[in-house]
């Protein structure tokens, strides 16, 4: 409760202090959503009678500004500066402020970025089936976990090397490719659509943007839940043995 | 010829720098190689689907990748450390109040002076996927194709200097905007052929941000032969976006009072 309580806090102090850097979340919802617009173009150019397709990529690109995550930026910049020497004083868990800064930035690049969806969608009449839409929600939310998961796994390198942003950056190129954001997993060759719905960045993307399209019935929470669950573990023991290798800046 | 020498005094120093941090070196030719890998990848992937997309074969595809990776290579090599985050690093911390002090021409030094060598594995990444295109090619390109590709180059070389100048120049007037994220998001348009986007964009990214001149036009060129018409606005768009980035440089100094006075 207590957690809650404080997660609740930090949200609004965030939300509040990134209202006033509107321009800038407007060039990352742009960042966002340029390589599903990219990947809509591409396959609509090959497939030019294909509803699907369009309706597909404006539900990747939704989904991409919900989940978008900047943990390279928000925490590991901590790391370097040596300011997490504050978060580590305080009493609370550190993630808790990373939590909040994550999900305040993703309500700012949802809501700015809800205008490009709508017209993306009216311009190329994706209609949606409001059913398939809802079912989404779920996995929807799975996904944001598995991508603040991730990204944060990767942010924890800055413990050990300062070319994180690599890190993250290589991170993001498995996520384009394997996620369904370069193209729909159903049209990967064979082998890599099989390797692809193995691999967790299915879930960030590909699996909530296909049930909310309604080319997809049901969603693969079982699959979801363990590729968190173990990341989580992964973040554990990075987190422990980053905290005992970290000195900071002055001490 | 002094400017040159001072490019190349800058690039020397750069490089010895650099060197120094050889661990830096690994992760930016392992992020260089799965870069490029991934942007080949997703190509490929269309392929397996169709034989030409928007009018463009395999191989016209690999071309325009391989040249729009050797700008992004030389952009990343010489513009970029200078002129990444200007507002920031030029303006708001002072940095331009020392290269207007220095017996060079400012706008040299503010978005020449300074270089990352290691990106340059870029540009050799480039030649790579250029030479696969090449290769893939039903016939090899004409001498005049040739030609014309680096005429052409050297002019998207100038836009993309120019290009970087102007959204610089922006901090002059606006020291908070601040767009380089933008700026580099929309360079990804540059990857695919203009002829794969709807017709609005494909106009602003010919006539407002032209990013069809860094890789689409060179690529079409150099496998598909020359065209006057097309050399010709090439030239002339190298000169204006030259010209207008130096106009705007000096309307931006006009304006500027210093940051540490």
């Amino acid at each position: 409760m207590r957690t809650a309580y404080l997660l609740g806090f930090r949200l609004r102090q965030e939300v509040l202090e990134w209202s006033g850097a509107w321009w800038f979340l407007a060039t990352l919802v742009v960042q966002a959503v340029i390589a599903p617009l990219i990947g809509l173009f591409v396959w609509s150019a090959v497939y030019p009678d294909d509803p699907q397709i369009a309706r597909y990529y404006v539900a990747v690109i939704l989904v991409t500004l919900m989940t978008e995550s900047f943990e390279q930026h928000t925490f590991s910049e901590r790391i370097y500066d040596g300011t997490l020497s504050h978060e580590l004083l305080r009493p609370q868990p550190v993630v808790i402020g990373v939590i909040g800064m994550n999900l305040a930035i993703r309500a700012w690049l949802t809501l700015l970025g809800a205008p490009i969806v709508l017209l993306t969608g009216i311009a190329l009449r994706a209609g949606f089936d409001w059913h398939s839409v809802l079912r989404s929600l779920p996995s929807v939310v799975l996904a944001a976990a598995l991508v603040f998961v991730w990204t944060f796994l990767l942010a924890l390198t800055a413990f050990w090397t300062d070319r994180v942003h690599a890190v993250v950056g290589f991170g993001s190129q498995l996520v384009f490719l394997f996620g369904g954001t370069a193209a729909p997993i159903a049209l990967l060759p064979d082998a890599w659509q099989r390797i692809a719905e193995v691999l967790p960045f299915y879930g960030m993307i590909g699996l909530p943007a296909e049930i909310a399209a309604g080319t997809r019935s049901g969603g693969a929470p079982g699959y979801q839940l363990v590729w968190i669950l173990l990341l989580v573990g992964v973040v554990w023991v990075l987190w422990r043995a980053g905290v005992r290798r970290y000195t900071a800046v002055g001490s | 010829m002094k400017l040159l020498r001072l490019l190349g005094a800058g690039f020397s120093m750069s490089l010895r720098r650099s060197v120094a941090f050889r661990i830096n070196l690994v992760f930016d030719v392992l992020l260089a190689f799965t870069g490029l890998g991934t942007a080949v990848a997703a190509v490929l992937i269309v392929f397996t689907r169709a034989d030409a997309v928007a009018g463009w074969s395999k191989a016209e595809f690999l071309v325009l990748i391989g040249t729009y990776q050797l700008i992004t290579g030389m952009r990343a090599t010489f513009i970029d450390p200078n002129l990444s985050w200007f507002p920031e690093t030029g303006i708001r911390n002072g940095k331009l109040d020392g290269y207007l002090l220095q017996p060079a021409p400012s706008l040299f030094l503010a978005s020449l002076s300074l270089s990352s060598p290691l990106a340059l594995i870029q540009f050799v990444l480039g030649v790579v996927v250029l030479g696969w295109g090449i290769g893939a090619a039903e016939q090899p390109p004409s001498v005049g194709g040739v030609v014309s590709w680096l005429v052409l180059m050297a002019a998207a070389l100038v836009v993309t200097w120019a290009l970087s100048v102007l959204l610089a120049c922006l901090a002059f007037w606006a020291p908070k905007l601040q767009l380089d994220v933008f700026y580099h998001s929309a360079w990804q348009l540059g990857r695919y052929p203009t002829d794969v986007f709807a017709r609005p964009i494909r106009v602003v990214l010919t006539y407002v941000f032209p990013m069809a001149l860094i890789a689409s036009v060179p690529s079409a060129a150099l496998l598909r032969g020359p065209q006057l018409g097309v050399l010709v606005a090439g030239i002339a768009a190298a000169g204006g976006a030259a010209g207008l980035a130096a106009f705007a440089w000096r309307s931006g100094l006009r304006r500027y009072t210093g940051a540490t006075s």
